[in-house]
């Protein structure tokens, strides 16, 4: 299947229609319906894989949250069922955002915000987070590794054992290699000219297509729909 | 043309790395090394000329920089990217876009070139540096050494008068420096300036024009690079150099007490991801070896030592300690590892205590003996984040020895050292070994390998490809393994 470019704009306009709906919803059906249009957004960058794993663990949530509401009763029910409310309010714009940081390109991105005139102040630091974003899987590899061989389990179940330790053992390594990431990130950009003025020129061409105007289209036309309900609810 | 007019520079807080006095000129077109030891300004020098200092990295400043007449203190830092392109140690956190093209192009856009200029000068730069296969990948999928060809060739791509490139090979094996020495040769023929700081020196003797020598932040020699390599060996060691000549090193001998082997591995196959990486593994080693396991990348070397750890699960085969079976979790507790980017496996707030982290019930006499040993005592209250790189080396052995480790891997534990840090770790290295350990080194750096090692691994083709013991009868065998000319 071919896959489908985003315009960066674009994509900032579905994650603000997102969290808009996931606010609106006036039930588990229009949730669902949220995070399966995300699905087939998924799908269309190219995310398959990621598109189906979302989808199916929010399957199960939503099967564990009908589970929590007949067979529950007092204290348990009223804390299982405020936790699952909150986690059903931020699934949705969650799944978005990780397709959303994964598919974004830097550069791409750069030069959508700067035709919104976003100033250079504020594009640039979300850049280096954008580009940061995915290091830190590695770290996490590396100081799992490190973990493991000093006996400390990086695990939940050796959280529970020795939470202190675990979470110093977790944020030490990555507070440190994420502070050297961001400064030599920022090292790199500056000494090609990221601080330039003006515009910038794009290797990719950055406009708002056809599947920009659809996408936004039908995202608008879902939240649309998600308001009436309620207010018909 | 640049021109140090009595430069003076000072970090805030007193950190190493500041300049005193410096005046110095490099005409157009030269190529220059900086060396020294760690600390002695070259990395300080290049920030000057790239216009990190004073903007980016604020300090005491006194004198003037000035490139073609400029006062460079007086240029923003995206007028002086135009002229001066920077290439730096860590290819993980130099490149700025996910992928190679965009990467490459990444300077351009920032000056506005116009759009359709810029996919034929990605192609140019990718045909000049020979890296046409690069294109179109995902940066996150290369190796570190593809990484730093790319990074050089985003520069090369804005086409600067100078380049500086800070210890660009640290984390590079010999086929990806012999790249970067050809690339260097390429914008030398071409007229640039060119100025490397580095440790290792062997491979850009036939490169530079001109050898500039700093110590304690000033320039202590002016050499042409017949000249350095003229001075006796025991002088530049002295002086903190590295090898200038690879095919000078031999083997330093060594003799660890005899022992029966230890750790025996039968038949050990391994895959990563559902590939297979190694076939078929046999070998047995004794307290007291040194082993260097040398490859090129993707080779295996990080799947074979993380799995000698523990950390990675074999397919099929045995590890025997002692002539006893050892599963994954049992070879965990044996073996130790400190990692390349020492960095991940530091989680204390003392030194100390960091010895003794994640330790049930630690021997402290031992403890005060490894630091001792290691030459760490006097920083037992000192934060491991403030130690320099080869103190945090030696904490993680340290740690590793007191976790009662039997059997330690160094990953690349010379990337960044210079010559009395490297000397130091393989002293200490043949100390560990001869106290009763089985030592693995993953590395590239051939000096090291024969002032440490006693034997060597060479995994290739999926497969253990040769054993030999660090002799001078092998000699010309491991130089060919590692590609050294």
């Amino acid at each position: 299947m071919k896959v489908l470019f985003f315009d960066p704009r674009t994509k900032l306009a579905l994650m603000l229609l997102c969290v808009f709906c996931a606010m609106a919803a006036p039930n588990l059906w229009f949730q669902m319906a949220l995070v399966g249009l995300i699905a087939v957004f998924a799908l269309l960058c190219g995310r398959g894989r990621y598109a189906l794993r979302g989808a199916a663990a929010y399957g199960l949530i939503c099967l564990f949250t009908v589970w929590c509401m007949g067979a529950l009763q007092g204290v348990w029910r009223a804390v299982f069922i405020a936790f699952l409310g909150l986690v059903h309010k931020v699934y949705a714009c969650g799944l978005l955002a990780g397709v959303i940081i994964g598919t974004t390109k830097v550069n791409e991105f750069l030069s959508a915000m700067e035709k919104l005139r976003c100033p250079k102040k504020l594009t640039i630091p979300v850049a280096v987070m954008l580009r940061y974003l995915p290091t830190v899987r590695e770290d996490w590899r590396f100081i799992r590794d490190a973990m493991r061989l000093r006996d400390v389990s990086p695990t939940l179940l050796g959280f529970l054992k020795a939470p202190v330790m675990t979470v110093n053992c977790i944020y030490v390594p990555l507070l440190t290699a994420a502070a050297r990431a961001a400064d030599e990130l920022s090292i790199a950009a500056v000494t090609r000219g990221i601080e330039r003025p003006g515009r910038r020129s794009c290797l990719v061409e950055i406009r708002m297509r056809g599947a920009d105007w659809g996408a936004v289209g039908v995202f608008a036309g879902f939240l649309v729909f998600t308001m009436l309900a309620k207010g018909a609810g | 043309m640049i021109e140090f007019r009595n430069v003076s520079f000072a970090y805030p807080e007193g950190e190493d790395g500041g300049l005193k006095n410096i005046t110095l000129t490099i005409p157009d077109g030269q190529c220059v090394l900086l060396c020294g030891r760690s600390g002695c300004g070259k990395t300080t020098l290049t920030r000057l000329i790239n216009g990190l200092i004073p903007q980016y990295f604020p300090g005491k400043l006194q004198g003037e920089v000035l490139l073609d007449g400029e006062n460079l203190a007086h240029l923003p830092m995206y007028r002086i990217a135009e002229r001066a392109g920077s290439v730096f140690q860590n290819p993980r956190t130099q490149f700025f876009n996910g992928q190679t093209d965009s990467e490459i192009a990444f300077g351009l856009e920032n000056r506005a070139v116009p759009q359709g200029q810029l996919r034929p000068r990605v192609l140019e730069t990718a045909r000049d540096l020979g890296i046409e296969p690069l294109l179109g990948r995902s940066l996150f999928a290369l190796s570190g050494g593809e990484k730093q060809k790319i990074a050089f060739a985003s520069v090369y791509a804005m086409n600067p008068a100078v380049y500086l490139l800070d210890e660009p090979s640290s984390n590079l094996d010999m086929g990806a420096m012999e790249a970067l020495r050809r690339h260097l040769l390429l914008v030398k023929a071409q007229g640039k300036t060119v100025i490397v700081a580095e440790h290792r020196l062997h491979y850009l003797m036939d490169v530079v024009d001109r050898v500039i020598y700093l110590d304690g932040g000033r320039i202590a020699g002016d050499y042409t690079p017949e000249e350095l390599c003229a001075l006796p060996a025991q002088k530049r060691r002295e002086m903190g150099l590295r090898a200038v000549d690879l095919g000078q090193e031999t083997p330093s001998p060594f003799h660890p007490p005899q022992a029966a082997p230890a750790l025996e591995m039968k038949n050990v196959a391994l895959s990563y991801r559902n590939r297979p990486v190694l076939q078929d593994v046999s070998l047995r080693a004794a307290p007291g070896e040194v082993i260097a396991l040398v490859g090129q990348n993707g080779a295996g070397k990080t799947t074979f030592s993380r799995a000698m750890c523990g950390l990675h699960r074999e397919d099929a085969g045995e590890y025997r300690w002692n002539g006893r079976r050892q599963k994954p979790k049992q070879r965990m507790k044996r073996a130790g590892m400190v990692m390349q980017d020492v960095n991940y496996q530091l989680f204390a707030e003392s030194v100390a205590e960091e010895c003794v982290f994640g330790v049930k019930h630690p021997d402290l006499a031992l403890a005060e003996k490894t630091l001792a040993q290691l030459g760490l005592s006097s920083l037992r209250d000192r934060h491991p984040g403030a130690l320099s790189g080869g103190q945090k080396q030696r904490l993680a052995a340290a740690a590793a020895i007191v976790g009662g480790k039997e059997l330690l891997v160094f990953d690349e534990p010379t990337s960044g050292l210079d010559y009395d840090s490297m000397a130091r770790l393989a002293a200490q290295i043949r100390r560990l070994a001869e106290a009763g350990r089985v030592i693995f080194i993953v590395t590239h750096d051939y000096e090291f390998i024969c002032r440490t090692c006693s034997r060597a691994l060479h995994l290739d083709g999926g497969k253990l490809r040769n054993d030999l013991p660090v002799t001078a009868e092998n000699l010309s065998e491991i130089r060919a393994i590692l590609g050294v000319r």
